[in-house]
């Protein structure tokens, strides 16, 4: 049985407030498992936690209590990082840099040198759609460039493991469109994938189980198809249907004892028109 | 596949070092060289009325405090706004999820702000010594001019002298004494800035300790030759412990005035700078590793 690629269990973070006696418990007796090759949605409103939990996971804040794993290995030790990669939300890379040399600058920093750095470097410009902007500053690039080399510099070594804190924040819905595809690449690439957002949309279509926070609380996980179905309701669609055979459905329906709850025209999604109106 | 974690590795500090440096000089730090050569300029210029034997003293003395000022802003400056830019702007957190450790971090960064200030003190000491063997050349044209009746003994002599109060290697030990005051102040600044809440706070704080470090001499002597309260008495123990004596770094005058530094007082004074910067940069590690980011 492989290790999965996250385990928090029991995880509680609780922050001071200064100048004051009351404690604010940021996280609260967490416990969640994520397996390989899953992409994971890490879902509650603002405050709610998540991204407390991403940094525990990343080292940069220690738990009050309970422990975090990455594929085994006691995320609080720094070489439990060779396995990660990490894009916050709203990041800004050193704007002086080009994007080449940031994907170098992380590369070195992850022990790449030479040959294997520069070819590292190559592919995931290529991946992320960037090469023609590789020799521009970042200062000049685009939020959803900034997001794209963003997400090359998490993937700089090969991680198993992405945690991705609001990847399409701020981003236009063509920039989003392609980081969701970047993710469903990843996904075909058995990387797992963790994936905290307020675009429920977009975590719906991408995300294979989902944890909703609330309050520092996991008050509902599972898988998605599951937490979502409604049990006792069955959707049909039919192309081309004629009003008499639609009539004679409803007609046996009735006779059977089940109720018609909706008729209606399926929708095209807005973003989908919006792409097909913009390209 | 990237090669296997090391838990100290000077290949991620070297990568960390040489991309501060590139920050430091895409952001145009070095224009304030061109300052110091202004000022080095119109100080040769303007002072044809003094003496030329004067003429030199006052160029190395105006020329070693620009150098010493600049370092010292420079060290300040340059670090106080490294660790809040990284936290602001979230760069940090994508240092460190990768396998980096804190302290390599840290180190990476002092070390990238103590080449550029290498990198700035070379360049001005180039350009101060530059400076001074142009005006020697022309100081010698001048009396060479005037001394064309004069014995060869007499025109040797005066060549001699003028040489004697140009640029000597003697000063070079004083330039490094600049640096090491600069480094230290740059790691203390580094300090300051891993529990600051601004960079502005960090500032004020170095240049605080700036005007302190100058008046420990005078609390040692208090605390030596007088019998104040034992209150006052640990708080200038505390204060001449915790703060480096700076008028020892100010070894600039004798050296001006001609006078070799002896190399016992060159390694004291350059070993107490390495000391605190060491003491400086192991606080600011222990601040740092326990920092929530």
């Amino acid at each position: 049985m492989p290790d999965p690629a996250i385990s928090i269990q029991n995880l509680t973070k609780i922050y001071p407030i200064p100048f004051k006696r009351e404690r604010l418990t940021a996280v609260d007796d967490l416990t969640l498992s994520v397996e390989p090759g899953q992409v994971y949605g890490l879902l509650g409103p603002n405050g709610s936690g998540k991204s407390t939990t991403m940094k525990i996971l990343l080292g940069l804040v220690p738990a009050t209590r309970g422990q975090t794993h990455i594929f085994g290995r006691d995320s609080s030790f720094v070489e439990s990082r060779e396995e990660v990669g990490y894009l916050p939300e709203n990041p800004y890379f050193y704007k002086y840099l080009t994007g080449e040399e940031t994907l170098h600058f992380y590369g070195k920093l992850c022990g790449l040198r030479g040959e294997p750095l520069r070819r590292r470097t190559r592919e995931l410009l290529h991946l992320v759609g960037l090469e023609d902007a590789a020799d521009r500053r970042l200062g000049g690039y685009s939020k959803g460039m900034l997001q794209r080399i963003g997400m090359a510099q998490a993937l700089v070594q090969e991680p198993r493991l992405l945690v991705l804190d609001e990847p399409t924040a701020g981003v236009d819905p063509a920039g989003s469109r392609d980081i969701r595809d970047l993710i469903l690449q990843f996904k075909t690439r058995g990387i797992t994938v963790l994936l905290c957002s307020h675009l429920l949309g977009q975590v719906q279509e991408i995300c294979d189980r989902v944890g909703i926070l609330h309050k520092g609380k996991l008050v509902r996980e599972g898988e998605l198809e599951k937490l979502i179905a409604i049990e006792n309701q069955t959707q049909l669609i039919f192309e081309n249907a004629s009003p008499e055979l639609l009539a004679r459905f409803e007609a046996e329906a009735a006779a059977c004892g089940a109720r018609l709850v909706e008729k209606s025209k399926p929708h095209a999604t807005l973003e989908r028109f919006f792409l097909e109106v913009t390209q | 596949m990237p090669p296997r974690h090391r838990f100290f590795s000077p290949g991620r500090i070297g990568a960390i070092a040489g991309n501060t440096l590139l920050e430091l000089v895409r952001q145009k730090v070095f224009y304030f060289l061109l300052i110091f050569a202004l000022a080095l300029i119109g100080c040769s210029f303007f002072m044809g009325f003094l003496r030329p034997e004067l003429q030199f003293q006052v160029m190395k003395d105006v020329s070693l405090g620009a150098m010493s000022v600049f370092t010292w802003l420079l060290a300040v400056l340059a670090t106080a706004m490294m660790l809040p830019k990284d936290i602001e702007d979230r760069t940090l957190y994508t240092i460190l999820a990768k396998p980096v450790p804190r302290l390599e971090y840290l180190l990476g960064k002092l070390l990238g702000v103590l080449f550029m200030l290498a990198i700035s003190l070379g360049v001005m000491a180039v350009l101060f010594a530059a400076t001074l063997y142009i005006k020697e050349q022309t100081t010698i044209a001048a009396a060479l001019g005037e001394l064309r009746q004069a014995p060869p003994e007499q025109v040797a002599e005066v060549v001699r002298n003028v040489k004697a109060a140009t640029f000597t290697w003697s000063l070079v030990p004083g330039i490094a004494i600049i640096y090491f005051k600069a480094a230290l102040f740059a790691s203390l600044t580094l300090l300051i800035s891993t529990f600051a809440s601004s960079w502005i706070f960090t500032i004020v704080i170095s240049v605080a300790v700036y005007l302190i470090g100058h008046l420990v001499p005078i609390a040692r002597t208090y605390l030596l030759e007088t019998d104040g309260s034992w209150i006052s008495k640990a708080f200038l123990t505390l204060l001449t412990l915790m703060f480096p004596d700076l008028q020892l770094f100010n070894l600039t005058d004798d050296i001006v005035a001609g006078n070799a530094l002896p190399p016992g007082l060159f390694f004291q004074t350059a070993g107490m700078g390495c000391f605190y910067l060491a003491i400086y940069t192991c606080l600011a590690y222990l601040m740092f590793s326990k920092k929530e980011l």
